[in-house]
């Protein structure tokens, strides 16, 4: 691969890693980066992933309020609380892409304040998670206690379980930048992370009207 | 390893944001998201209602894609890369909900 070829992305290309160097046998026949092209193909297969799990939900509904041993999802599920969940995790998305906006500054002291808090929200919104279905196993919605139960574990349940994925990816990112403060695949490296954190958020975006507020 | 060093101003006018512009999103999201929880306070007829905040919801999702993942102004590999399967993902959704919404036989 010809140096012009990496020059050709790097002219061309837009985003916040723009300007970052680009490994040239990362550059594929597109005349992309490889890595980032993969990371959205992966988010788009997640976006039918989490779209699958949402029909099945809603479709759901009807059905469970139909049976007998019906759990009205209005008398468990509390606003005020998700809502804060929610507030948490648009806040998480927030200082991420602060965190990659001052890794592309060159601010380190800024980078690690900011991604730092986006993996302290992260895990805060995990902790609120895991109280919100103690409090519901304790009132007696289960994975098997009926149909509302069944389809809200699998989908929150999946999405949490992507959040705690995205902060394990966000806190090793950390590590890497900060052992190797000088690589050059590090604005790569911090904006596929955010990649990923800012669609776990655009999943809950949609969850929480959803399944929530509707 | 061969790398390049890019200098590019168009893209960097175009895909960068200062963080300011960056608060000011996360402002008008969280706004957003207050009138969804306000919204659902007062008594709007349910038809009324779930456009409202199904409109407001992909307002959020749009900001998020926008701006945080600059999928605006990125290149088009990767915006196709995400919109189709996306926008597959919606068709989905909408087209299963349609089958199922008078016929809550078939899915039980």
């Amino acid at each position: 691969m010809s140096a012009s070829t990496t020059t050709h992305e790097a002219q061309d290309g837009h985003g916040p890693t723009a300007g970052h160097v680009t490994p040239a046998h990362l550059i594929g026949s597109m005349g992309v980066d490889s890595r980032k092209l993969g990371v959205w193909a992966f988010i788009g297969s997640e976006a039918l992933f989490f779209a699958a799990l949402i029909t099945i939900y809603l479709i759901m509904a009807p059905v469970n309020m139909a049976r007998a041993d019906h759990q009205d999802p209005k008398e468990f599920l509390g606003i005020a609380f998700t809502s804060l969940l929610a507030a948490i995790l648009l806040a998480s998305s927030l200082t991420m892409v602060l965190a990659l906006a001052a890794n592309k500054r060159g601010d380190k002291r800024q980078f690690r304040i900011w991604h730092l808090a986006t993996v302290a929200l992260g895990f805060s919104f995990l902790g609120g998670q895991v109280y919100e279905f103690n409090k519901l196993l304790h009132e007696g919605v289960t994975l098997s206690s009926s149909l509302f139960g069944s389809s809200f574990f699998v989908l929150t349940g999946f999405h949490g379980t992507h959040v705690a994925i995205g902060a394990i990816w966000l806190l090793s990112t950390y590590f890497k930048v900060t052992k190797y403060p000088d690589s050059p695949e590090n604005a790569m490296d911090i904006e596929l992370a955010g990649l990923y954190w800012h669609f776990v958020d655009l999943v809950w975006v949609a969850i929480f009207t959803l399944i929530y507020l509707i | 390893m061969e790398v390049t060093q890019a200098h590019d101003t168009h893209a960097h006018e175009e895909g960068e944001h200062s963080p300011r512009f960056y608060w000011t999103v996360g402002a008008v999201l969280a706004a957003i998201t207050i009138a969804e929880v306000l919204i659902t306070l007062i008594h709007i007829p349910h038809q009324i209602l779930v456009p409202i905040l199904l409109v407001m919801s992909v307002i959020k999702g749009a900001g998020v894609v926008m701006f945080f993942m600059h999928l605006r102004g990125d290149r088009p590999p990767y915006q196709f890369m995400f919109l189709i399967p996306f926008s597959l993902a919606v068709t989905f959704i909408l087209f299963f909900l349609l089958l199922f919404s008078e016929h809550v036989g078939i899915a039980g």
